[in-house]
């Protein structure tokens, strides 16, 4: 097993040549393979990360990502391409993790079994405890903080993304963030974003 | 978000990842797309195939209805033909017609559907039940009766002493009956104050009243229909309930109590009945009335019908074999009088349910791969086509989802 760091994909706030990966999508639609596997890679990794954040565990996270990206290419000739690409498949991404992690806590409830999460990396680079304290939050709170602070989109983008009032998301993410602030403060020496 | 810790925290750090897990994904994907570009490639070639396909099949089914024994008795048998041809299917599923949400098992588990056709996986369940307003969904798997919300979102589960199947909630929303084995069982909306009805029931789905009490219709083991008050209270010392009344309904496997709480429907293998309903005012439950027959046509098999939500007008689902296969979309009117087909088609068809406002009807064509809205009354049918992909993206021989329901929009 490998490791991912950096690198990821700013395409949520739309300045990563949002007019060529328009022409990636119209390409896919129209029937090139190649733009289809360019848009797999321009996203992989940002999909991956996403789903590992939510659930923390690299098989499962591979395989949301994998599924994200087929559910993509079942939707694609109905896809809008003038909306931007990424957003589109974070939504499924995250929700797809959400499902996951659901499933996976009511398994464990019911089978009264102990975490099946595979231990974090050991937090000695910067980031490691801010990621241990992420695993700790529900998984409702983890989906929110990874759209707001990894993709930065607004709480009301969140809203519709997860189908939440916003209300809802507003505390999930207060209440995520409180439980986060030690763990910042404690690594970083500075305050968490709000 | 400038000076943002948090956010660089989640950019930068170094995770884990699979072994050529993007290099793995890639090849799937792509093959998967290539198989979907040839799909539509094949579709596009022949955009006139199901159109004519079907305006043969009919006019062949026509030839069968009119000169054989068999479509004799069926000609006979439905008044007022109004058949149409299947409507042309529409790529995917982009929207439900008629609103509403569905619930939807399939080989991965049960889906909630949304009316704009999007959809999410429940989990891992076998078997899911609309709570009456759709705010919940009471799941099981193996051995575990579970409430979610539609989002997926826990509530509540026990663990029963044998497989959980045929969940339903009670229009009232305060209980759940089920079935564990043989024995049928109720518990409480909250997950609390689980207990036994009948521990010896044949497997079919229990019926609650329509009119929120606790009396619930369920089949014993001799195949009789039966209706047991539910509450606890009413099991003294650990005695099944009292139960209201008998009346025998051989090979019956579904039951369904309509809206206004007058007619039980009752599903045998080729026979339909509608037993009437009186509600006692005084001893504050019901009683059973009249059973009347609907009129099925020999030899043809019943394999799924519905109440509407009014609870007065039946559809059913036929199928019969004369020169090859075929089946029937037929509706009853109140007391199951003038019978109208609404369809046939060849092959056979799936299950049917009625859409909230009672104009529809959603019935699954598994032999074509599409579910069927069909109007009641007048207007356009639309058919939605690919629906095993739809549930199972990605999978090639991915089997037919089954309709749980079609509830209440949000």
């Amino acid at each position: 097993m490998g490791t991912e760091s950096g690198a990821i994909e700013r395409l949520a706030g739309g300045s990563a040549a949002p007019r060529q990966e328009r022409r990636l999508v119209r390409e896919a639609q129209q029937g090139s393979a190649t733009a289809m596997a360019s848009l797999y890679s321009a996203h992989w990794r940002s999909a991956y990360r996403a789903a590992y954040l939510v659930i923390h565990d690299p098989a499962a996270a591979e395989d949301v990502a994998q599924d994200a990206f087929l559910a993509a290419v079942d939707a694609l000739d109905r896809f809008d391409r003038r909306r931007p690409f990424g957003p589109w498949l974070h939504r499924i991404v995250v929700n797809r993790a959400l499902d996951w992690a659901r499933r996976e806590a009511l398994r464990r409830r019911v089978a009264r079994e102990e975490s099946v999460f595979e231990p974090l990396p050991p937090p000695q680079e910067i980031g490691g405890e801010m990621i241990a304290a992420l695993k700790e939050l529900p998984a409702e709170q983890r989906a929110v903080v990874v759209l707001r602070h990894l993709f930065e989109y607004t709480p009301g983008e969140i809203a519709e993304m997860l189908e939440l009032p916003r209300g809802t998301v507003n505390s999930r993410l207060r209440r995520g963030l409180d439980r986060l602030r030690e763990a910042a403060k404690t690594e970083l020496g500075t305050e968490v974003g709000r | 978000m400038r000076n943002d810790p948090l956010g660089e925290a989640l950019r930068e750090v170094s995770l884990p990842v699979p072994a050529e897990a993007e290099s793995r994904g890639l090849a799937v994907v792509e093959a998967a797309y290539a198989e979907g570009r040839k799909a539509r490639r094949v579709a596009e070639r022949r955009p006139a195939l199901p159109r004519l396909a079907v305006a043969l099949a009919l006019a062949a089914l026509l030839a069968a209805l009119l000169l054989s024994p068999a479509g004799a008795a069926v000609r006979d048998w439905v008044g007022e033909v109004v058949d149409s041809e299947a409507p042309r299917p529409e790529p995917g599923l982009a929207e439900i017609p008629g609103g509403g949400r569905l619930l939807v098992e399939s080989a991965a588990g049960p889906w909630v559907v949304q009316p704009d056709g999007s959809r999410r996986l429940l989990g891992t369940y076998e078997e899911a039940s609309w709570s009456p307003r759709g705010l919940f969904v009471a799941v099981a798997a193996d051995r575990t009766l579970s409430a979610v919300e539609p989002d997926g979102t826990p509530h509540w589960s026990l663990t029963a002493a044998a497989r959980v199947r045929n969940p339903r909630w009670s229009p009232s929303g305060y209980r759940i009956a089920y079935r564990s084995g043989p024995a049928l069982r109720v518990v409480a909306g909250d997950g609390t104050g689980d207990h036994s009805i009948n521990p010896k029931t044949a497997p079919v789905a229990p019926a609650w009243s329509p009119f929120g009490t606790p009396e619930l219709a369920y089949v014993n083991a001799e195949g009789q229909l039966r209706i047991a008050v539910s509450e606890k209270s009413a099991s003294r010392s650990g005695a099944p309930p009292d139960e209201a009344g008998a009346v025998a309904g051989p090979d019956v496997r579904q039951i369904e109590w309509g809206a206004g709480g007058r007619l039980i429907l009752e599903v045998a293998h080729r026979e339909l009945h509608l037993q009437t309903m009186h509600l006692s005012k005084l001893e504050g439950r019901s009683e059973f009335g009249r059973r009347t027959r609907l009129e099925v046509p020999d030899g043809a098999t019943v394999v799924d019908a519905a109440l509407s939500p009014g609870g007065r007008v039946a559809a059913a689902l036929t199928f019969w074999r004369h020169s090859g296969t075929h089946s029937s979309v037929v509706v009853f009117g109140p007391q199951g009088r003038k019978p109208r087909r609404l369809l046939s088609v060849p092959g056979s068809l799936g299950e049917v349910a009625w859409s909230p406002d009672g104009r529809r009807l959603l019935v699954a064509w598994p032999g074509a791969d599409q579910w069927l809205f069909l109007p009641v009354g007048r207007g356009e049918g639309r058919a939605v086509a690919d629906i095993s992909t739809v549930f199972a993206p990605g999978h090639r021989a991915a089997s037919f989802p089954r309709v749980e329901g079609w509830c209440c929009p949000r």
